[in-house]
């Protein structure tokens, strides 16, 4: 489903020093995967799993999303890919603070033009599957971390993107919260068939998942 | 797609319940001081410009012609009464008046100033101008001798009711010709000329005593709303000055003019205010959530909807600026409109210069729609300096920041 081909990063650090955070990088992932990026602090799993969501631009090579090439298009295209095939879930749950759980649910449904029934319908289905639903008039700030970081995968898998992108998402959160996050996201994968790409060195993920690829210093191992 | 925008917007501009009401407060006061000045200051002018045409112009006044220029009854019109009957009859005429006057030099017991004795019938003139609201001492029982005097002219002359005063000037045949009056009334109109200068007494009398026929005036003065009377009766009067209020009175439109451009500036400030007051509170608000900026551009909400919704924040803080600045703009105007601004203290000065001491506002809804507009506009206009900042944002760098 998505075809990386020779993608090379480099960070221009001022003038001289450059990092080449990616080399090379030939991948694929396939549809329904649960897969994770792992690999030393530093070696370059965000900056793969962002090239992979359009959020940065890669140097060269080419990224495709069900054959069609993602990774060199202007910035409003790749906004809308993110809206429209991605999911994501970041380290800090970045919810939107004004709004209740359930609106931060059902965000980027209603970006999309969702139907409120359909919405109200998909908001609670997800709810219920990650044990929020009886938070769903809170604001994110009442929560505790586990929560939010329940609510942000909530967030993501609701508008049932083609892939949702996870980096670090268990760093915050402490064992117990860990496991049941990836129990959670394990039971979507299986009974949504959603695909999930994971960038951790954190056991919890790493023993969770089905399909392990290592980076070292910006290259597949 | 709208309506989460407008959900955002609306949380997001009061979310900082402080920073908001202080703001909204701060536009609603300006507005409210504003709108205020803006009616006290027509109130002014409008007052000024309706006692004019009450006591002296009308809304068009017919002249002989030259006598306006050379000041000399033998310019007069000879068969006024019979113009004005026949101008009585038309139906846009709302009153009719007819009036003789002369210019020569009052006198009492110590004092001369150069005055207008002006011939009058006071029944028409309240019917007119409501003459009896001008009355600041006294009543309209002339009798024989009696006359009614300007505030100014009083003061100048040392008169009192029932003091005497010898009007002197020139009759039909170029004759000396001087009269003794008792001041049986003394007039306020705000209309400098009549202040300062008139003595006024029954038309019939300024007739004898000018040697005239009693249907001769020099003035005939029209009350009318309709807008092309002055052109039919140029047309039909060709050899008689058909002259508007806004004619004779060109300082008073220059005031008119004036209220215009001061109402430019008072919007102009209101803008200002509200410019800068939004412009600081987006800024910082702004700043406050480039974090959740950068998160919502990752997850696909596009810049142009973040520009739409910090706009709809800012246009709902001027909204409650201006809702405030409506209700404090209105009460003060109300009370402004009732119980007028008192300038006593300053009144000496402010009266010789045709106004009267108590300012009354009008109120009037286009101060309210204008401050919306300019309110509208400066909010909007306020955020594009900040949206620069969430314009130039990387949201790689974001999401970074906390790794
Ligand atoms: N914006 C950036 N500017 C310069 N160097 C960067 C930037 N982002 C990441 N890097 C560098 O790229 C490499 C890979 O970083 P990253 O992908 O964040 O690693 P990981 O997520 O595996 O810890 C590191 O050496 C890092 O210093
Ligand atoms: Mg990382």
């Amino acid at each position: 489903m998505i075809k990386l081909k020779d993608v090379q990063k480099y960070f221009y650090k001022g003038e001289e020093r450059e990092v080449h955070a990616l080399k090379n990088i030939n991948l694929e992932i396939e549809k329904g995967e649960f897969s994770v990026l792992t690999g030393a602090s530093g070696c370059g799993k965000t900056t793969l799993l962002n090239a992979i969501g359009v959020l940065d631009q890669i140097s060269s090579g080419s990224i495709e999303l069900e054959g069609k090439e993602i990774a060199h298009l202007n910035s409003d295209e790749k906004t809308k890919i993110r809206l429209n095939d991605m999911g994501f879930v970041f380290q800090a749950y970045n919810l939107v603070p004004v709004l209740n759980v359930r609106d931060n649910i059902a965000f980027i449904m209603r970006l999309q033009g969702y139907s409120e029934d359909r919405i109200k319908t998909r908001v609670l289905e997800i709810a219920q599957l990650l044990e929020i639903d009886n938070k769903l008039d809170s604001l994110p700030s009442l929560l505790s971390g586990g929560q939010q970081q329940r609510v942000a995968v909530a967030r993501a898998v609701a508008s049932k993107p083609k892939i949702i992108l996870a980096d670090e998402p268990t760093a915050n959160l402490d064992s117990k919260n860990s496991q049941s996050l990836m129990d959670m996201m394990k039971e979507l994968n299986e009974k949504e068939g959603v695909t999930i790409l994971f960038a951790s060195h954190d056991e919890y993920v790493v023993k969770s998942v089905n399909r392990i690829i290592k980076l070292d210093d910006g290259a597949l191992v | 797609m709208f309506k989460i925008l407008i959900n955002l917007a609306l949380k997001n501009a009061f979310l900082r319940a402080s920073r908001a009401i202080l703001l909204v407060i701060m536009i609603g006061a300006s507005m409210g001081v504003m709108v205020s000045i803006e009616g006290l200051y027509e109130g002014m002018t409008s007052n000024m410009i309706d006692k004019t045409i009450r006591s002296d112009s009308g809304d068009i006044s017919m002249f002989a012609k030259e006598y306006r220029l050379k000041n000399d009854i033998k310019y007069s019109i000879k068969n006024a009464t019979d113009i004005a009957k026949t101008l009585d009859t038309l139906e846009s005429v709302e009153a009719i008046v007819t009036r003789v006057k002369v210019s020569g030099l009052a006198q009492s017991a110590t004092k001369a100033y150069p005055s207008d004795l002006i011939g009058v019938n006071f029944e028409d003139e309240q019917k007119f101008g409501k003459f009896s609201d001008f009355i600041k001492e006294g009543n309209l029982s002339l009798g024989k001798y009696g006359c009614v005097v300007g505030v100014e002219l009083a003061k100048n002359l040392k008169l009192k009711l029932n003091s005497k005063v010898v009007f002197t000037s020139q009759d039909a045949n170029n004759q000396i010709q001087s009269k003794l009056f008792r001041v049986k009334a003394i007039i306020h109109t705000t209309n400098i000329n009549l202040d300062t200068r008139a003595i006024l007494t029954n038309k019939n009398r300024v007739s004898l005593y000018l040697g005239i026929p009693e249907t001769t005036a020099t003035q005939i003065a029209i009350r009318s709303k309709k807008d092309n009377l002055q052109e039919i009766l140029k047309k039909k009067y060709k050899n008689f000055d058909v002259l508007s209020f806004k004619d004779l009175n060109p300082q008073l439109t220059q005031m008119k003019t004036m209220t215009d451009i001061f109402n430019s500036i008072t919007f102009s400030i209101v803008m200002f205010v509200v410019f800068i007051g939004v412009l600081g509170v987006m800024y910082v608000s702004i700043l406050d959530r480039i974090r959740e900026f950068g998160i919502m551009l990752a997850l696909g909400y596009e810049y142009k909807y973040i520009r739409l919704q910090v706009m709809f924040e800012a246009l709902f803080l001027g909204l409650g600026g201006f809702i405030l600045g409506s209700i404090i703009g209105y009460l003060l105007l109300l009370y402004l409109n009732i119980y007028g601004l008192n300038l006593s203290d300053f009144a000496d000065g402010m009266q010789s210069f045709g106004m009267s001491s108590i300012l009354y506002a009008q109120i009037k809804l286009s101060y309210f729609t204008t401050s919306l507009y300019a309110i509208l506009l400066a909010s909007i206009l306020s955020v594009f300096i900040p949206l620069r900042k969430i314009k130039k944002l990387n949201p790689v760098d974001v999401i970074k920041a906390d790794a």
